[in-house]
């Protein structure tokens, strides 16, 4: 996947360039407005992360030349305004999805999967990994063709650990996924820790690989070359 | 009171405070002239006698009404030629009678000539005086009453135009006051244009600048979340993702706080004015299904009475992040196999759950940063919100603990000025009390 970053902050920029690197992801960035403009007419991104508020001029102007443009790229705003107008305005303007800083990379990279699947897969819903297949339409799990009994949060969940295998996870990170984070409760890591257990169990039960393991102190991962059982 | 009314009263008070002594004074005035001129006609008829007397003419006859007496008098003439007498001819007092006695020499020989005339009595002056004033004050009170108001709509126009603009008033957008020749409505509604171009120049400074800190403090925020989250998965050490981990909690609960004070201060601004109803009902389900998972962890039984149809003039995403803190403080602070029950009416919504004794006033849980068990997974702002919410929408919430249970209860349309508030003694009560389940 070919992705631009735009965004002004040099440290974030790095971040999400390291974070996506390792996906085997080719990042590009620009940090001004006009560099960006000047690298949409240019080159063809699959995906753009873009930042709201830019040095030299508003993100939402830059969504409307991508618009205008017919560029195809998959948007993914970014900001640090947590207002509902830019949100909306964003959806509005022809943004797939919007997040908020300071947000999870691991969140990110699921959301950006998810524009990438829709727009550059023609919708395609299927993901697979060894033995589990997930079908994103129908909410469907399979561990070697045994459909699984699984409640729609393990689905999530399950889903967020594949597309970031080999990433610890922390339980921040994924009780955020799961429940959202605009009430004050801060995360309960029990519900994080019930539902990986769960979803453990029930995988196991179908004859899975237990590919979740327990990172101490910090979270769990979705251990890719867990060896088959 | 209206202010037309007010001055309506006032000046018809006035003119009944000085009306006795106008009709005094007219009363002075009628008599003083009916005498002087009464006495100067008696006076000139007695000169005419007495010179028709001097000539050898007969005395003639007095004009009508009048009467006229010579009398030749046997003493010396008195010193004073005319004098005037004025007596009440009748016990009423309605005519009196005004005689002017004349003292002439005629040919050597003294005479009195006395001509006298009634005219109207004291009484009958004040009669006629006080009819007057009583229609004069009729027809006064009629007129001020009807020009007032047909005068007052014309005048006060610019107050009433001030008025509706004022009320108008939010701080989002400027307003323009009319134009006005009255000096002090033209006073007025300049001190108002420069108060409320002040009041919202300083509440879109105050925006700003609250969506920079947040901008400006997300950023770094963000920063250092991506930067841990890249060092975790680097190789560390056990004690060392300890430290990550620690951090990362710390780094959640400052994000967590910065975003409920950017909510809070938001919701003061006002920011969520809203004039459309929304289906409440429906959010609630929603939000109720989105804590499933975690009800069913918790062995919660749930018991739910939702009203149809129940419309509220809310925001949208208030109506979320209110049902949010409720239900999710019912499920967080809730025992394990403990109950949750909500109950939503077009009048409220009760949300009652099993839990822990509060260890403080539960009024006091609506301020922020206070929490009741001071719990490590609780910002405590939750309460806050909702207050804030229910402020900014017009709602009344208030908490109580009673029986080992803790109802919020939230009133759609408050009774004005109507105090909700839990009685303390009952909650100390209740917790003295053996647990009864």
């Amino acid at each position: 996947m070919k992705v631009l970053v735009i965004e002004d902050s040099k440290e974030i920029a790095s971040s999400l360039h390291d974070f996506l690197a390792r996906e085997g992801y080719i990042c590009e960035l620009a940090e001004t407005f006009d560099e960006a403009r000047t690298k949409l007419s240019l080159f063809t991104y699959d995906c753009i992360l873009l930042d709201i508020m830019l040095p030299d001029g508003n993100g939402l102007e830059l969504l409307k030349f991508i618009r205008a443009e017919n560029i195809q790229s998959g948007v993914l705003i970014i900001s640090a305004k947590d207002a509902l107008d830019d949100k909306v305005t964003g959806l509005e303007i022809g943004a797939d999805d919007y997040i908020t800083k300071p947000f999870h990379l691991p969140e990110l990279h699921a959301r950006l999967r998810a524009i990438y699947r829709r727009k550059q897969l023609s919708g395609s819903s299927m993901i697979s990994f060894n033995e589990i297949s997930l079908n994103t339409d129908t909410l469907e799990a399979t561990v070697n063709d045994t459909l699984l009994e699984i409640t729609r949060k393990e689905f999530e969940l399950l889903l967020y650990l594949i597309v970031n295998k080999n990433r610890v996870l922390s339980r921040q990170s994924i009780a955020t996924h799961l429940w959202g984070d605009y009430t004050d409760n801060l995360a309960n890591f029990d519900f994080v820790y019930q539902h990986i257990k769960n979803l453990r169990k029930k995988i196991s039960a179908a004859n899975g690989a237990d590919y979740i393991a327990t990172v101490y102190g910090l979270g769990y991962k979705f251990n890719a070359s867990a060896a088959v059982k | 009171m209206k202010l037309v009314d007010k001055f309506t009263l006032w000046f018809i008070g006035i003119i009944v405070l000085t009306t006795p002594v106008t009709a005094y004074i007219c009363y002075h005035n009628l008599v003083k002239n009916i005498d002087k001129t009464e006495i100067s006609q008696l006076s000139a008829l007695n000169e005419t006698t007495a010179s028709r007397m001097e000539k050898g003419l007969p005395i003639g006859e007095a004009p009508k009404g009048s009467s006229l007496s010579v009398t030749p008098l046997q003493t010396a003439l008195p010193e004073d030629r005319v004098q005037i007498e004025k007596t009440n001819s009748d016990d009423k007092g309605f005519i009196s009678l005004l005689t002017v006695n004349s003292y002439y020499t005629i040919k050597g020989q003294p005479y009195r000539i006395s001509s006298n005339n009634y005219i109207p009595g004291s009484k009958q002056i004040m009669n006629a005086i006080m009819d007057t004033i009583i229609w004069k004050l009729l027809i006064i009170i009629v007129c001020v009453s009807i020009t007032a108001r047909l005068v007052s709509a014309r005048i006060l126009q610019s107050l009433k135009l001030t008025i509706k603009q004022i009320q108008r008033f939010n701080v989002k957008k400027k307003v323009q006051f009319p134009v006005t020749r009255t000096h002090e409505f033209r006073e007025l509604n300049e001190f108002l244009q420069r108060t409320t171009d002040k009041a919202v120049d300083e509440y879109v400074a105050i925006k700003e600048f609250s969506e920079n800190a947040s901008h400006e403090l997300q950023t770094p925020l963000a920063i250092l979340r991506n930067k841990l989250e890249l060092l975790s998965e680097t190789n560390i050490e056990e004690d060392q993702a300890t430290l990550l981990g620690d951090m990362q909690n710390a780094i959640e609960r400052l994000s967590k706080i910065h975003r409920s004070l950017t909510l809070i201060a938001k919701l003061e601004n006002n920011e969520y004015a809203v004039s459309e109803s929304i289906k409440f009902c429906r959010i609630a389900k929603d939000v109720l299904a989105a804590y499933e998972d975690r009800i069913e962890m918790k062995h919660l039984s749930v018991h739910t009475d939702f009203g149809s149809n129940v419309q509220l003039k809310i925001h949208p995403m208030l109506a979320d992040m209110l049902m949010n803190n409720l239900l999710g403080n019912a499920v967080r602070h809730n025992v394990d196999n403990g109950n949750i029950d909500i109950r939503l009416t077009a009048q409220r919504l009760i949300v009652s759950n099993t839990g822990l004794p509060p260890e403080m006033p539960t009024d006091e849980l609506f301020q922020r940063f206070k929490k009741s068990n001071q719990c490590s997974d609780s910002v405590g702002l939750g309460l806050s919100i909702v207050k804030q919410i229910c402020d900014v929408s017009g709602f009344c919430v208030s908490y109580s603990y009673k029986n080992r249970i803790h109802t919020l209860q939230v009133d759609f349309q408050p009774a004005p000025k109507a105090v909700v508030t839990p009685v303390p003694l009952d909650n100390l009560a209740a917790a003295a009390q053996p647990a009864i389940v």
